[in-house]
């Protein structure tokens, strides 16, 4: 680039070897177009052919290396996306070195002393190699990397690409940089990164919504700036337009510095700095922070991008954010919008999103219709989605087995689009089997089926393995397998309910063997070192170190995400920073920094101006920025509440497994956790107080576990209901609250069929239930004190709540037994309704004697 | 399943060992004929043993003798308070409702453990033993004083769990007799060759499968520990939604033309050496305004800026303008921040204030190094006329509001007092005022 000021005539040495005769180069363009042209109407054999071609003349030139590439991918039907990754990479790193060699060419060359570049030294040289290099350029060499990471699932690699792309946007060409844009969008939504969402919305907005479609018929601007430059439209009225606005300014500036220009005396030049002065603030009221606005705003030079259709895309992307943050009532308005520009279009995905708008707001019946409305049968990537979400739906209306038949659909039309042959274009993204999978997972585990739930999930970890929930949801398949007896070395269930009794011998000398029988499990597989282990048929086996181990890694992901949620709040340019030089320059340099990222914050009100302008009538009261501010910290709220709600359960299931494993002390402290958690919901409260009291028992400390369900005590010995019924509603409730106060629709679906949906999953203690597991532990608390009249009035308690608890009726014999009423702990024997008489196991027989 | 105490050959030697009891054998020979396997697990068969004591009926007279005289020599090689069951045997030693001869029994199992006392008495069968045993040889001591002669050093509890620890005894007698029957009446015991009645039992079944059944474990407290609920499925269900098609993209900047903006780069190139005309300036503004990236390549990098701002203020202008929003700026911003001050810097910057917003560090900045400039200046013509253009230029930036005067009173303050002699900066100063 700057190699060209000094010598206009010579070529650029893009591909390292300078010297290229001016034919040749004119050939090697019209090479150039001809293989664009067979690229565009998809003859990539031909295509391929050209390039190598082309590749005779310009050996090593980054950017033919790079078409070729692209185009032999497609050629090969799309069949190897990691080797196409690698190739990309090998061009962008010899870009760049050549990027590199120019740029030092033209330092060295230019490197006058100058005192004032003697303290800014390192300045030019950092990052920017992407910047100026037009013909070095790696912006579409990276953004096809980011394309195939995004369609291998890849965010965060993918993420990590394009970020830099994103910081460095202004110098990229239209095309790529919406390309980029988008591309970013689908990555942070697939992310679930809202604020990321909103941030490249609203660039998106003003950089490309603002003059391609609010200005309608655009071209405006381009056509009036050469005339505002030279000063003619200076008096032009004010218009409405925000471009006008600032072109005048421009103009008046340009105008005003018109004269100085001529003058050379240093006295007048004050006088005339007075003129410049007042006339800037003349236009300070005009200008009021619209002109950054306009500065950002792009002149769409790819004319085949309709403005319609970017409109639409950005009105579905807008869509998104706004189900991302389960803003129901904005996106309601907003996909309105949306399905009015798609009107005579292919609208498939307005239509999706219009049906999972009414998904999330609880009308299920309108989200069939509308998927109904939008399904194209044929195409088995339509399918499989539509299949999908039917389940979903079913699963949400509590008819899990129905789900489970519309989700084993959606897989099988996955499956079927695999086998399509040749490749469409990368088919291997469309896939989407291992979203499925998941959704099976919580289908299976709704049905009970632990071990077919943990399959699915251990298939989904391919990509949700930084989900804390995913490894929530495979302890939870454990702890049922071990509730089941599914696991290794667990009683089976009605062992674990029932009290076995060995009746040995006959008439006055029968006796009554009470095996102590509520064995507990889990230990036994304790001695496996690889809690991971696979089965013969590669299913996990599922055991309670392994739920431990779930859980350790959900809690170290929660953990992480909070901690990066708090740096998140400081600039992202961090990487930028720790290049720049550390001399004291750099404190200035990094509040500069944010600058870009601030200014979109502070313009985007004059963003949504101008919309409101183009569109006044459909855009009223739209998406404002304090809306989208509003959805966002909305969203960050929810997500902070559920990041809550899942450490409360990671906590308490912690406790839990602990104390099955035997580890009364590591049981202790995650009890402990779930109690100081701020906000706890009273059911995780009542859990965390069992926990602990049981673990301090098993610790030899029963005062203080008796402190711990004294809580619960009022008076003497009455016990409280640890939780009422609302404690569970609300606890079940609470998901489907959405951002309208007043959400008719979610609320009457709610109240409509209230028990399918409300028992989903909320298998637990009724609060009485609750109340008498109070009773029994206090009574085992007593006992174990040796305070055994209170412990038979606890039990007494508890027994009367719940008569078919086999703990109880256990601890209720123990106490008659320690009291010496032996007879009265026969007779609670005999009346238990979970005892199994065992005729003895007569092992000996005479003849062995 | 509960842990079984005994393994086979365990049940067999007791069984074995209740049952030689009552043979015309010497205790002591029974005694070791039991011990003569090594393999024996002594704490589970003593234990097993001290069950089967405890029920007052289960045992024979001569059989608990011989079971008293195995729990005692279990541990024989040992002190006798390190004897887990030296509590059981002095209870039972104390125990009123025993018989007499098993009290004596034990207190004299209790005494051989010192090697000088006689164990002559285990010379004798069991029968034996009972048949000549005469109460009043024998005085029974105190619990307290059997407790101080064995229990003597105690050793620390080992760890063991309270909940275990308060374990009672699993065993109930049940006994099916009809109604109004003693159930202790050797009556119903069946006789060989008798037809067996209501209640009737046989006491050797019973025993063989007690001790078949006998686990370690006793009755502990039931602590009911409820399974956690499972996590609510919430938005959880992944929705799917068509994707936007990402195609890879082709390249449209292979061998493309490369000359784009070339006149203005020379232009630029010119600008940095010195004052453009004003034909080549528009030029250069006109390019500039048609391609809006034209900017990214017309060869000005932020090293070059100081050179463009001196030759050409107004071009530089228009190009800061122009790359506000690149991620560059900020270099561009701190270039000439530490540049030397001079009118034409002054004049972009101002200029820049109008065009643009600046950020206000970048702004303070300026203005804070303006002050010094003016300052450190020593030619007092060349310092009066710097002193004058940052006043006006203060001014300026106040009236449009472009900075807070309160971030700077004191400094611009300070600046005006020190220069009250020129007349902008009373005037400045009085600005100041009327803001206060």
């Amino acid at each position: 680039m700057d190699s060209r000021d000094s010598s206009s005539s010579s070529t650029p040495n893009r591909d390292g070897s300078s010297a290229v005769s001016a034919a040749g180069d004119e050939e090697a363009s019209a090479l150039a177009k001809d293989a664009a042209l067979c690229f565009q109407s998809r003859k990539f054999a031909e295509c391929v052919d050209v390039l190598n071609q082309l590749k005779s003349k310009k050996e090593k030139d980054p950017k033919v290396l790079h078409n070729i590439a692209i185009a032999e991918f497609f050629r090969d039907g799309c069949s190897n996306p990691k080797k196409l990754l690698e190739v990309l990479n090998n061009v962008k790193k010899r870009s760049e070195e050549l990027a590199l060699a120019s740029r030092e060419q033209v330092e060295s060359g230019n490197n006058v002393g100058n005192k004032v570049t003697s303290g800014s030294k390192g300045i030019g040289t950092n990052g920017a190699s992407i910047i100026y290099t037009d013909e070095f350029g790696t912006s579409v060499a990276s953004l096809n990397m980011a394309i195939i990471w995004f369609h291998l699932h890849e965010y965060a690699k993918a993420l990590s690409i394009l970020e830099p792309l994103y910081q460095n946007i202004e110098p990229i060409d239209e095309t790529t940089a919406l390309h980029i844009c988008h591309l970013l969008l689908d990555v942070v939504l697939a992310c679930h990164d809202a604020s990321k969402s909103a941030d490249v919305l609203n660039y998106l907005e003003k950089a490309f919504g603002v003059a391609n479609v609010s200005q309608g018929e655009n071209g405006n601007t381009a056509a009036q700036q050469p005339l505002n430059v030279v000063g003619k439209s200076a008096s032009e009225p004010n218009s409405s337009l925000v471009s006008d606005v600032s072109c005048s300014d421009l103009a008046a500036s340009v105008n005003a510095s018109e004269s100085p220009l001529s003058r050379t005396s240093s006295e007048d030049r004050l006088d005339e700095m007075f003129s410049t002065l007042d006339i800037g603030g003349q236009n300070l009221a005009r200008r009021a922070g619209l002109a950054s606005a306009n500065d950002l705003s792009r002149i769409t030079a790819d004319r085949s991008v309709s403005g319609v259709d970017l409109k639409l895309k950005l009105q579905l992307y807008k869509v998104r954010f706004l189900l991302l943050t389960r803003n129901i009532k904005l996106a309601k308005r907003e996909i309105k919008l949306a399905m009015n520009i798609a009107r005579g279009r292919d609208s498939s995905m307005a239509l999706f999103l219009k049906a999972q708008l009414e998904y999330a707001r609880g009308n299920h019946r309108k989200a069939i219709k509308l998927l109904m409305a939008s399904s194209n049968q044929t195409d088995a990537a339509m399918s499989s989605m539509f299949n999908n979400n039917l389940g979903c739906i079913y699963y949400q209306l509590g008819k899990y087995h129905t789900s489970a038949v519309f989700f084993s659909k959606a897989l099988s039309n996955c499956s079927s689009l695999e086998k399509e042959k040749p490749l469409k274009q990368l088919t291997f993204s469309q896939d989407k089997s291992l979203l499925i999978t998941y959704n099976c997972g919580l289908q299976y585990l709704a049905c009970g089926k632990p071990l077919l739930a943990a399959r699915c999930f251990q298939k989904a970890s391919l990509i949700f393995y930084k989900r804390p929930l995913l490894w929530l949801r495979l302890a939870e398949c454990c702890l049922m397998a071990a509730e089941k007896g599914l696991v290794k070395g667990s009683s089976s269930p009605s062992d674990k309910s029932e009290i076995r009794v060995s009746v040995i011998g006959k008439g006055r000398w029968r006796k009554l063997l009470i095996e102590n029988g509520i064995s507990r499990n889990g230990h036994v597989d304790s001695v496996e070192k690889d809690v991971w282990a696979l089965g013969g048929d590669g299913q996990p086996k599922l055991s309670l170190p392994l739920a431990r181990q779930c859980l350790y890694n959900a809690l170290h992901l929660l953990n992480c995400s909070e901690l990066s949620n708090s740096k998140s709040v400081l600039p992202s340019n961090s990487s930028l920073e720790e290049n720049e030089s550390s001399d004291g320059a750099s404190s200035k340099n990094s509040n500069h920094r944010n600058l870009p990222g601030t200014d979109f914050k502070a313009s985007t009100m004059s963003a949504a101006l101008i919309n409101s302008n183009g569109d006044l009538k459909e855009t009223k009261g739209g998406t404002n920025p304090e809306s989208i501010q509003n959805s966002i910290s909305y969203y960050e709220d929810i997500c902070r509440r559920e990041n809550q709600m899942i450490k409360q359960a990671l906590l308490a299931n912690l406790a839990y497994v602990e104390l099955e494993l035997e580890n009364p002390l590591k049981a202790l402290s995650a009890a402990r956790s779930v109690l100081e958690l701020p906000g706890c919901p009273r059911i995780y409260v009542f859990l965390g107080h069992v926990y602990v009291a049981e673990a301090l028992c098993l610790l030899n400390k029963p005062k203080e576990a008796a402190e711990h369900l004294s809580v619960y005590l009022s008076g003497e010995s009455n016990v409280e209901l640890p939780f009422g019924p609302e404690d569970c509603e609300q606890w079940r409730v609470e998901k489907h609250v959405d951002c309208e106060e007043a959400n008719s629709g979610a609320a009457a679906a709610a109240a409509k069929n209230p028990s399918p949906e409300g028992l989903q999953g909320f298998m637990f203690l009724k609060p009485e239930e609750a109340r008498g597991t109070l009773y029994a532990n206090l009574a085992v608390v007593s006992a174990i004190q040796g305070d055994l009249d209170r412990a038979h009035q606890f039990v007494t308690q508890a027994l009367s709540l719940m008569p078919n608890s086999s703990e109880a009726a256990m601890t209720a014999i123990y106490v008659d037994l320690m009291l010496g009423k032996s007879q009265e702990a026969v007779s609670k024997l005999k009346h238990c309704s979970h005892v199994r008489f065992l005729p003895s196991s007569q092992q000996l027989n005479k003849s062995s004697l | 399943m509960g842990k079984k105490m005994l393994n086979l050959e365990e049940q067999c030697k007791i069984v074995n060992l209740l049952k030689s009891s009552s043979e015309q054998k010497s205790i002591e020979e029974t005694v070791t004929d039991f011990f003569t396997n090594s393999k024996l697990r002594h704490f589970n068969v003593c234990y097993s043993l001290s069950l089967l004591l405890q029920d007052k009926m289960m045992l024979s007279s001569t059989e608990r003798l011989v079971a008293f005289a195995i729990l005692h020599r279990s541990y024989s090689s040992q002190k006798s308070a390190a004897n887990p069951f030296i509590s059981f045997l002095v209870n039972a030693a104390c125990d009123d409702g025993a018989e007499k001869y098993e009290r004596a029994f034990i207190l004299q199992l209790l005494s051989s453990s010192n090697s000088n006392s006689s164990k002559e008495f285990l010379k004798q069968s069991a029968s034996d033993y009972i048949k000549n045993f005469d109460p009043s040889s024998q005085n029974f001591p105190q619990r307290e004083q059997l407790q101080k002669q064995y229990f003597e050093k105690v050793h620390p509890e080992p760890y063991s769990c309270l909940l275990q620890n308060t374990a009672v005894k699993n065993l109930l007698a049940d006994p099916d007799v009809p109604c109004g029957c003693d159930a202790n009446s050797a009556e119903l015991d069946s006789q060989p060759g008798a037809k067996s009645k209501l209640g009737s039992g046989d006491r050797d079944e019973a025993l063989s499968g007690l001790i078949a059944n006998l686990s370690l474990e006793g009755l502990i407290p039931h602590w009911i520990r409820p399974v956690p609920p499972r996590f609510p499925v919430d938005e959880e269900l992944v929705w799917l939604n068509p994707d936007n098609s990402h195609e890879l993209q082709w390249d449209q900047g292979m061998c493309a033309d490369t000359s784009r903006g070339a006149a203005v780069r020379d232009l630029i190139a010119k600008a940095l050496k010195g004052a453009l005309a004003p034909n080549q300036q528009e030029q250069v503004l006109v390019e500039l305004a048609n391609d809006p990236k034209l900017v990214y390549h017309c060869g000005l990098t932020p090293r070059k800026l100081p050179e463009l701002v001196e030759n050409n203020p107004l071009i530089a202008v228009e190009v800061l303008t122009k790359l506000i929003n690149s991620p560059e700026i900020a270099d561009y911003f701190t270039v000439l921040v530490n540049m030397d001050m001079s009118l034409h810097s002054m004049e972009v910057v101002n200029r820049l204030t109008t065009a643009v917003e600046l950020p206000k560090e970048f702004v303070r900045m300026y203005i804070t190094n303006c002050i010094s400039s003016c300052e450190n200046i020593k030619d007092k013509y060349m310092q009066n006329r710097l002193v004058r253009l940052v006043c006006v230029f203060l001014q300026s930036l106040i009236r449009n509001r472009i900075i807070d005067v309160k971030d700077l009173f004191i400094e611009v303050q300070a600046f005006c007092i020190e220069f009250s002699r020129i007349r902008e900066a009373a005037g400045l100063f009085r600005l100041l005022k009327t803001l206060e």
